[in-house]
């Protein structure tokens, strides 16, 4: 009898030795041991839960153990019992893992693994989102460790794609191929990824960052208008009689979506590409320092350009500037700007006459656009609802690497786009594509709805974003072939987006034609419900923000964009952009043509209107949850104990391995990293040394007696000064005390950490009166 | 990947399992969607059930997923095949506590499997219109630490031969063939009839 001949011992960690950067794999080691806290109860359910999502390591819909069938909410018996990875967030609840793209840049190996990922742990589909990131679903926490070592061995990381962090950093799909822009951004996005991933300045927000590169000012690019920072590339001469340029960028501060969407302010008309990266470390600065903490629904950067206005937040970003230590990084970069470079591995050649694959002219007029290198075009792939299955996202690598040499970039219109790809190609890269069913035209068009992923999987989810976006889809499909008004070269190039609440994560607020998720009770009953949002803009990166106009029945929604597009085909003036159409009509007008859609039945007149897309259950909102698109606030303090914590947790696990050395050491080093946490409060520049924390918190915490406990007063303290420059023993007892030191030393810090915040509320409510 | 001892992989967890639709059958993934609520609630299957996700908008993608703790069930269209899935990702369910050996295991998915199987074609709302070749099986390891050799694979194809004929889908008298499918860089993935 045959036997399966295998090391069963074989792990991930040891297949991929070699292969992960040492940087990641003691990150992913970290979060390793975290896990094994968690376990054992030894690190707080907020902490965790912040800690995780800084690794992408999100929650998904019906994790606090609850599910509501319509008629009640049943309890979800997972077998974990009590444990759980955050507040009311149950351990063996699935989740979603978001994967940063940065500037949506991917090679055939990321693909593949990507592709192996979403079949061993997810379920067989590669989300694309409309932040360039892409997601996977129904993830077990405890496969997480290795799906990041799959990732970190092709150079992909998840760290800060969650949480209150600089998130994935975004840029123009046609970068470097555009046939508009002054230059190309990504390896300024590249370098901006690097500089602020884990970056000190950026660790310490109430909410998320997200930064943007534009190449362009007229077209959807980079979106620069709605993001936290957006990125502008310009050029400009440098005078002197002479015709020389020189790079740079106009930077936009405190744009955003989310319910309140603000329009970014002017930082800066132009920074110079050497100016970029420490203009950046500036507002993370400020952001940290004065962005509200507490109140989250107010701690976005936005709130902070608008409370202090752009002159003041100007003003302190440049106090920031003129004290910021000088760092190698924000200029190393600039000699290697070719990072990102992809040049064509095929000839250039025009597309000459001869016979095509059935659909080609169709996907060629929508699908594909010319750049501005000769004989060179770029081919998006039009993806339904931002999926791909594995299988697919295999091809895709293949086809790439045929074609333009194995790389792609995904679109935040949820697509992906293959560059640099010779004329005379496209025939046979249609054909390619269509085989494995990504050959749909329609690519960033009006059937080329985005949604983001609503009731689906979102705790926040209000309704069915992504089965009214299928919905459309197929409807708006259905009417082009059929020639019916939505085939009409008015509405061709309109845009729908769709999100399920109204946090925005859909970007309805920048469609001609937008829908957020709400809900309105009838007969006694809940029933779904979409905001009609007008006006947006798409064009000019985002330009202007569209407002609700009226909440109709999910169910009828298809019947709003079929109405609206009517009036716009039949009562347009010519040229007039559907903007235009919006503010000469007016909302009232719009309003009218769909008042009869909002007069809601009762529930035996039509039950279906009780139900939501794709969703069989009669509608509740019994199913929402807490929201993790925030994060915890966790301040970099605690962040800075709960290391502490981690390394006398790894000191105990040498000490039950024997090896008291080791294990002595690490509770040194515990107490270290607990008083450097403590000291970032008041000085954020503080070093690695020993030497110098050690002074530091003697100077700052121990003279002061502010670290002193009310009962034993210096006690704490003197357990790291007795040992400091003495940390070396092989004595077991010796160890095992130091261990017990260490951890009352953090329960100090934890304890002191306290009474700083309570001093500092105190002072605040004083100020306040 | 190195194959430095010779245990017997009885660990080995993440196993698919596959029954294809017959020829006959007839209806669109999202159909399912409605089937699978209603066993969530009713708790049809003795396992954690917790959700159903539609992928039905994919090309040859999982179709309409039923997602449990220890297994994801579809009616899943990959390849262009519509059939029943049935994707085991962990053990914790008390009928597959005392699993020990790769047997037990295929016997335990196919007992799975086949028992969603007839269900699906006893469901009223599907009306009979679909139904399952027993005799037409995928079974895929998922998960690329295992070895995707010949050797591999003839071992796994002779331990569903024995599941098959425990399950009585298969005898002496009627041996199944195994075949292995796809692609160098796939799972191991065997497919009989």
């Amino acid at each position: 009898m045959s036997q399966l001949t295998v090391d069963s011992t074989a792990t991930w960690e040891a297949e991929l030795e070699g292969r992960i950067p040492p940087h990641l794999s003691e990150e992913i080691e970290i979060f390793e041991t975290q896990i094994a806290q968690k376990r054992q109860g030894r690190i707080d359910d907020k902490v965790f839960a912040e800690t995780r999502l800084r690794r992408g390591v999100y929650g998904q819909r019906y994790d606090n153990g609850q599910r509501h069938d319509g008629t009640a909410s049943r309890a979800l018996e997972y077998p974990c019992g009590d444990l759980t990875k955050g507040p009311n967030t149950v351990w063996d609840a699935p989740g979603m893992l978001r994967i940063k793209i940065p500037f949506g840049a991917m090679n055939g190996e990321q693909m593949e693994v990507l592709a192996d990922l979403a079949e061993e742990y997810s379920d067989g589909i590669a989300h694309v989102t409309t932040r360039q990131d892409i997601q996977l679903h129904f993830i077990h926490i405890d496969d997480t460790p290795d799906i990041m070592r799959r990732l970190a061995a092709v150079g992909i990381t998840t760290q800060e794609a969650c949480g209150n962090s600089v998130r994935n950093v975004t840029a123009c799909p046609l970068a470097g191929v555009c046939r508009d822009e002054p230059f190309d951004v990504s390896p300024y996005a590249h370098a901006m990824t690097h500089f602020l991933l884990g970056h000190r300045d950026a660790q310490d927000f109430g909410r998320k960052f997200k930064i943007a590169f534009s190449g362009c000012e007229q077209h959807a690019c980079g979106l620069a208008n709605m993001h936290d920072l957006g990125v502008l590339a310009q050029v400009r001469t440098t005078g002197n009689g002479t015709k020389s340029t020189e790079r740079g960028f106009k930077v936009f501060v405190g744009g955003g979506l989310g319910p309140v969407p603000h329009q970014a302010k002017v930082l800066r008309e132009f920074v110079r590409e050497d100016e970029l990266l420490p203009l950046a470390q500036a507002v993370c600065r400020v952001f940290g320092r004065l962005g509200e903490k507490r109140n989250r629904a107010r701690a976005r950067i936005k709130f902070l350009v608008a409370k202090l206005g752009i002159e003041e937040f100007t003003r302190l970003v440049d106090e920031e500037l003129a004290i910021l230590p000088v760092d190698e990084r924000w200029t190393a970069y600039l000699d290697h700007l070719d990072v990102a470079d992809e040049h064509p591995t095929r000839p250039g050649a025009a597309l000459e006459p001869g016979p095509r694959p059935e659909g080609f002219a169709e996907w060629l007029g929508t699908n594909v656009q010319r750049q501005r290198q000769s004989g060179y075009v770029t081919a998006a792939v039009n993806l339904p609802l931002g999926d791909l299955t594995s299988t697919q996202l295999r091809a895709l690598a293949d086809t790439a690497r045929r074609f333009n040499g194995g790389l792609v970039r995904n679109t935040v219109e949820q697509n992906i786009v293959l560059r640099n790809v010779g004329e005379a190609d496209l025939p046979a890269l249609y054909a390619e594509l269509r085989a494995a069913g990504l050959g749909a035209p329609g690519a960033s068009s009006l059937v080329d709805v985005t949604s983001c992923p609503g009731t689906d999987t979102c705790k926040l989810g209000i309704s069915s974003s992504r089965g009214l976006a299928g919905e459309l889809r197929k409807r708006i499909a259905d009417s082009i072939r059929t020639a019916g008004v939505l085939a009409d070269e008015a509405v061709k190039d309109l845009r729908i987006k769709v999100s399920g609440c109204f946090n925005s994560c859909g970007q309805h607020h920048v469609a001609d034609i937008g829908f957020y998720g709400v809900s309105r009770k009838s007969d006694g009953r809940t029933m779904p419900h979409f905001q009609v949002i007008l006006g947006g803009q798409w064009t000019e990166n985002a330009g202007s923000y569209g407002l609700a106009v009226v909440a109709v029945p999910s169910k009828r929604i298809p019947e709003v964009v079929e109405r609206i597009a009517g009036l716009f085909v039949a009562e347009r003036e010519k040229g007039e952009s559907f903007q235009s159409f919006i503010a000469r009509v007016g909302k009232a007008r719009i309003r009218q043509l769909l008042d009869d859609l909002t007069k809601l039945p009762t529930y035996l007149e039509d039950r279906t209107l009780y139900s939501d897309w794709g969703d069989p259950r009669e509608y509740t909102l019994g199913d929402l949850g807490v929201g993790e698109c925030a994060g915890e606030v966790v301040t970099a303090v605690e962040f800075g104990l709960s290391a502490a914590e981690r390394e006398v947790f790894q000191g105990l696990l040498e000490l039950d391995r024997g090896d008291a050395g080791t294990a002595a050491s690490r509770a040194y080093a515990a107490m270290v990293q607990a008083a450097r946490a403590l000291i970032t409060t008041e000085n954020i520049d503080i070093g690695n040394e020993p030497d110098e924390i050690v002074g530091e918190f003697r100077t700052r915490f121990y003279d002061t007696e502010l670290f002193f406990d009310p009962y034993a007063g210096a006690k704490f303290a003197n357990y790291l000064f007795r040992i400091h420059g003495d940390a070396e023993t092989d004595s077991g007892e010796e160890a095992h005390r130091r261990i017990e030191e260490a951890q009352l030393f953090i329960e100090a810090a934890h304890a002191c950490n306290q009474r700083i915040s309570e001093i500092q509320a105190a002072g605040s409510l004083r100020r306040a009166v | 990947m190195n194959a430095t001892s010779t245990t017997r992989f009885d660990d080995l967890v993440k196993l698919d399992l596959k029954v294809l639709a017959s020829r006959e059958s007839a209806a669109a993934p999202e159909e399912f969607i409605p089937v699978f609520h209603r066993w969530i609630t009713e708790r049809v299957l003795p396992e954690l059930l917790i959700d159903v996700a539609d992928y039905s908008h994919v090309h040859e993608g999982p179709g309409v997923l039923l997602v449990g703790h220890d297994a994801i069930y579809a009616y899943d269209e990959s390849r262009g095949e519509p059939g029943l899935l049935y994707s085991r990702r962990r053990e914790t369910a008390p009928e597959t506590a005392g699993i020990r050996t790769l047997d037990e295991r295929l016997e335990s998915l196919l007992l799975c499997a086949f028992r969603a199987c007839d269900q699906i074609e006893a469901e009223p709302q599907l009306d009979g219109r679909v139904a399952f070749d027993r005799h037409r099986i995928e079974l895929r390891v998922n998960d690329r630490l295992v070895p995707r050799d010949d050797e591999a694979a003839l071992a796994l194809g002779n331990a569903l031969r024995r599941a098959l004929a425990e399950a009585g889908v298969a005898d002496d008298r009627e041996p199944v063939g195994v075949k292995r499918i796809g692609e160098a860089r796939d799972r191991l993935t065997l497919r009989t009839g």
